[in-house]
């Protein structure tokens, strides 16, 4: 589908000349949008209660804004509804997690690891896991930040990336793009020490 | 507070399961509806997309998010 492009005309209506063709467009693209949203986001986050026809406001304005950027790869409707979409699930989104706090993690903190007890698992499981661990929390302490580390101890306790990136006056990008390089970091080390992707999963696996 | 278990565990998967080629948000955000079209039509997703599958396999907020699309979409077909 690639090759595909999808020819409905919308975006000719929504810039047209005539305001008459541009307001019916819009009339017409958001109905669809508060379809849209009435159904993807009820229950969403704990049923909170939410206004469709706002969030599709500012969503509206956010397409008309990208409008030039549309490259006909999937239909008008579908591209809106996205943008839509991620209007709707950020708001919903930080209302949800305004609550929960990541207050008492500091960032040389965030990642520590306790060794397991190697007396309570049979032997050569208990001494494969305590080497992958014991190289996991060399490889936390020298390569990442404690920027890394307290994205990702954010993640790992259920925090969108999205609310992480308002915790640390990022962006959702940046952090995801934080945690990507610290993933990366911690995988060559591995690898420098000799243990391979596979290796590991495997012996975590036959640990369980 | 220590990690737990289960959270080595999954720190253990992101590390091994990351690749070079990883798209981020902008770039999942910019590709998913296209991607989205081939869940509506039911097509196999080609090899250049699994790019996406492949970040919404590790990204909770952009799966999250395109889950909600999907639903509300589905929603508006079956009208």
């Amino acid at each position: 589908m690639a090759s595909v492009k999808f020819n409905d005309n919308w975006v000719g209506r929504l810039k047209n000349e005539d305001a008459e063709v541009r307001d019916s467009a819009l009339d017409e693209l958001r109905e669809f949008l508060i379809r849209g949203l009435s159904r993807s986001l009820n229950n969403h986050y704990g049923n909170r209660k939410f206004n469709p026809e706002d969030i599709v406001q500012d969503a509206l304005i956010k397409i008309l804004d990208k409008i030039d950027t549309f490259e006909h790869r999937s239909r008008f409707t579908t591209w809106a509804m996205t943008i839509a979409t991620r209007v709707g699930i950020s708001e919903l989104r930080r209302r949800h997690c305004q609550d929960l706090s990541l207050e008492g993690i500091s960032g040389d903190e965030s990642l520590r690891i306790e060794l397991p007890d190697t007396e309570q698992q049979p032997a050569g499981q208990a001494m494969d896991r305590q080497v992958v661990l014991q190289r996991l929390r060399e490889l936390i302490e020298s390569a990442l930040s404690a920027k890394q580390k307290f994205a990702i101890r954010g993640l790992l306790e259920g925090l969108p990336i999205e609310v992480i990136a308002d915790r640390t006056d990022s962006n959702r990008n940046a952090v995801y793009k934080l945690v990507h390089d610290a993933r990366v970091k911690l995988k060559e080390g591995f690898q420098q020490s000799g243990m391979a992707a596979e290796d590991i999963t495997a012996i975590l696996a036959g640990g369980e | 507070m220590a990690l737990s278990n289960d959270q080595i565990d999954s720190l253990i998967g992101m590390v091994t399961s990351v690749a070079s080629d990883e798209l981020d948000c902008d770039g999942c955000f910019g590709r998913i509806a296209e991607f989205a079209e081939y869940h509506l039509a039911s097509k196999e997703i080609p090899e250049a997309m699994k790019v996406v599958q492949r970040h919404l396999e590790q990204c909770l907020c952009c799966k999250d998010e395109f889950n909600a699309l999907m639903k509300g979409l589905e929603a508006i077909d079956s009208d």
